[in-house]
């Protein structure tokens, strides 16, 4: 199969590289891959036929240069990172050349000669399934598919950009946060039941106590800006996978929780007794966080004998 | 201007129903508005304050059975009335049931195309049930408008809009010449929930729906229907940590944690 992948670093190449691998031995098919990094140095990664650059771009301007090369090489298959800009310049090459598209894949199966891409759907409640068919774009997340061994090695070569209507007029740096919430083993979540920033100081205090990190829901992070990205638990942040998650103040939108599916015990804290978070919790407790967390950070402390 | 503001019925991801097979009940899971069109709706209506005209909310209904649908779908757009568009149109028909992103795409951007000019598109970053954030994106290379999409803050400055998208490590501000389609995130502001007399408003506000032959189409093919939605299962203890106080409770739950193996004192 003849494919291509994009992206603006080098690890989008290697988990689209990874993508192409195993749907194509699930397909028993050959591979012919090519490249396109824009905005970044080139590097060699094995496995690509060839691969194109170009400076960064407007998502337009890439997509333009990406429909360029599909006229040139006959392609079945372009993928790209589950990341925004992938999301837009793919869906604008799905687009320009009536292509069908998966946003995000999550996985490849098959059932009898049917060979299946999935994505979660409906906040990650449900899947969806598509008999895989050509010519697709799909954007894939992040590591998903392990990428194996291969023989060829590259050639380079330079694009020229086709630029569009688009005018990329500044691009602001966002602060960067340092935590590794998909390492962790014991997460304290908060959500909007937190009516202040300083508050949090509960959260943090727990978390420490259980030598946990403090994650949180997208509007803490995205909205109040309390907390940074990279404490954002949900499918359009962080997924977790520890040991123990505690829920503090979160309502339970499947966009958050289904992130969390893979921890092993779930605690909530929510006042509302019909929040929906219960019904996705181990052990819940129906309280105010502000009158609980201070009694189970003490009770905490004094089994500690600290 | 005239905005156009794209608002999708959508199933509601926290009323999902299924049967004790795990077979996903779609007819019984209610239609509500999709999160963050509501941001788009706002948006929308804070432009119009700002430059005049109307806002026109659109939809076209992805989930049947139709019967059923029309009301909710209808119920929807009252909503999107309510927090300020000034008319809606609709289109509910059998024939394109459920839907396909692009047939969406096609049969909204005729929709658009027939009800009026429209300088500026709106939409949510994507939509809660499907999530494909594919449909901005699709129209606006049906209409042949530039796009821009995850917008957290959009203005609109002699004839263009200067759209800032919020990127995973960067915002990247971008200008593009209108008419333009813009898909806003859910941070973009806050709409307030409609108020009482919003919602009686609402019902003296036009809202028309068409069938696809109405609006002089014919079913067009899909591009890539799905094959099968399966249920994620969800297996917890979902136990309520009872007791005489908050000091109980505490340390029963602490016990628990501790007999799970994933707390250790
Ligand atoms: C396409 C899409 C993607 C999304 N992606 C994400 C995502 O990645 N991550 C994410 O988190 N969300 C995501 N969302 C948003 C999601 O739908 C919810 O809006 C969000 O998770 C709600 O956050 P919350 O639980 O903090 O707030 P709310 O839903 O407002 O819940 C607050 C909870 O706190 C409780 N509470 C209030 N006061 C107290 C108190 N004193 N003590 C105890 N409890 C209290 C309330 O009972 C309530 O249950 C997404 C939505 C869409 C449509």
């Amino acid at each position: 199969m003849k494919a291509l992948v994009i992206g603006n670093k080098t690890s989008h190449l290697i988990d689209g590289l990874g993508f192409i691998q195993v749907l194509a031995s699930e397909l028993g098919e050959s591979i012919e891959a090519y490249g396109l990094l824009y905005g970044n140095q080139v590097e060699e990664v094995k496995g690509f036929t060839k691969i194109f650059s170009m400076p960064d771009a407007s998502p337009e301007a890439v997509a333009n240069t990406v429909s360029k090369v599909i006229e040139k090489v006959t392609l079945e298959i372009v993928v790209g990172p589950a990341e925004k800009n992938g999301t837009e310049i793919l869906s604008r090459v799905a687009s320009v050349n009536n292509m069908p598209m998966i946003t995000e894949v999550s996985g490849i199966s098959k059932a009898g000669d049917t060979t299946y891409l999935e994505r979660a759907i409906m906040g990650g409640r449900a899947t969806a399934l598509y008999g895989f068919k050509t010519p697709i774009a799909v954007t894939v997340p992040a590591k998903k598919f392990k990428v194996s061994d291969a023989e060829a090695t590259p050639e380079f070569e330079e694009l020229q950009v086709i630029d569009g209507v688009t005018k990329v007029v500044e691009v602001l740096p966002k602060e960067k946060g340092a935590v590794d919430l998909e390492a962790a083993e014991i997460i304290v979540g908060v959500g909007r039941g937190f009516k202040a920033k300083d508050d949090l100081a509960m959260a943090f205090e727990l978390a420490e106590l259980l030598s946990g990190e403090v994650g949180c829901s997208r509007p803490v992070a995205a909205d109040f800006k309390w907390l940074g990205e990279d404490r954002w638990i949900g499918i359009s942040g962080k997924k977790i996978r520890g040991k123990l998650y505690i829920a503090v103040g979160i309502s339970g939108a499947p966009q958050h929780i289904m992130a969390a599916s893979d921890t092993k015990v779930i605690v909530a804290v929510n006042k509302d007794k019909n929040a929906p978070i219960f019904t996705f919790s181990d052990y819940g407790v129906v309280a105010d966080l502000y009158q609980f967390l201070p009694v189970f950070i003490k009770k905490l402390k004094e089994k500690k004998g600290l | 201007m005239d905005i156009a503001v794209l608002v999708k019925a959508s199933l509601d991801v926290n009323m999902i129903k299924a049967d004790s097979e795990g077979r996903i009940l779609f007819d019984s899971i209610p239609l509500a508005i999709s999160e963050y069109d509501r941001n788009a709706v706002a948006e929308a209506v804070r432009i119009k304050g700002e430059l005049g005209g109307k806002v026109v909310a659109f939809s076209v209904l992805t989930w049947g059975p139709v019967d059923k649908r029309a009301r909710e779908i209808e119920n929807v757009m009252r909503e999107a009335l309510a927090l300020g568009a000034d008319e809606a149109h609709v289109v509910v028909d059998d024939t394109i049931l459920p839907g396909d992103v692009s047939v969406t795409a096609e049969v909204l951007s005729n929709l658009i195309k027939k009800t009026g000019d429209f300088g500026l598109i709106l939409a949510g970053e994507g939509s809660m049930d499907m999530m494909s954030a594919q449909l901005p994106v699709r129209i606006a290379y049906k209409l042949g408008y530039p796009v821009a999409t995850f917008a957290r803050k959009i203005e609109v400055i002699n004839g263009a809009v200067k759209v800032t998208r919020d990127l995973e490590d960067v915002l990247q501000v971008v200008e593009l010449p209108l008419p333009a389609v813009v898909s806003v995130t859910g941070e973009i502001n806050q709409p307030r929930l409609p108020t009482l007399l919003q919602i009686r408003k609402s019902f003296a506000k036009p809202y028309k729906a068409y069938t696809i032959s109405e609006i002089g189409m014919d079913a067009p093919e899909k591009l890539f229907p799905f094959d099968d939605i399966k249920l994620v299962t969800v297996s917890r203890k979902n136990m309520i940590i009872e007791g005489e106080n908050l000091e109980e409770i505490a340390e029963k739950l602490i016990d628990k944690l501790i007999e799970e193996g994933v707390v250790r004192v």
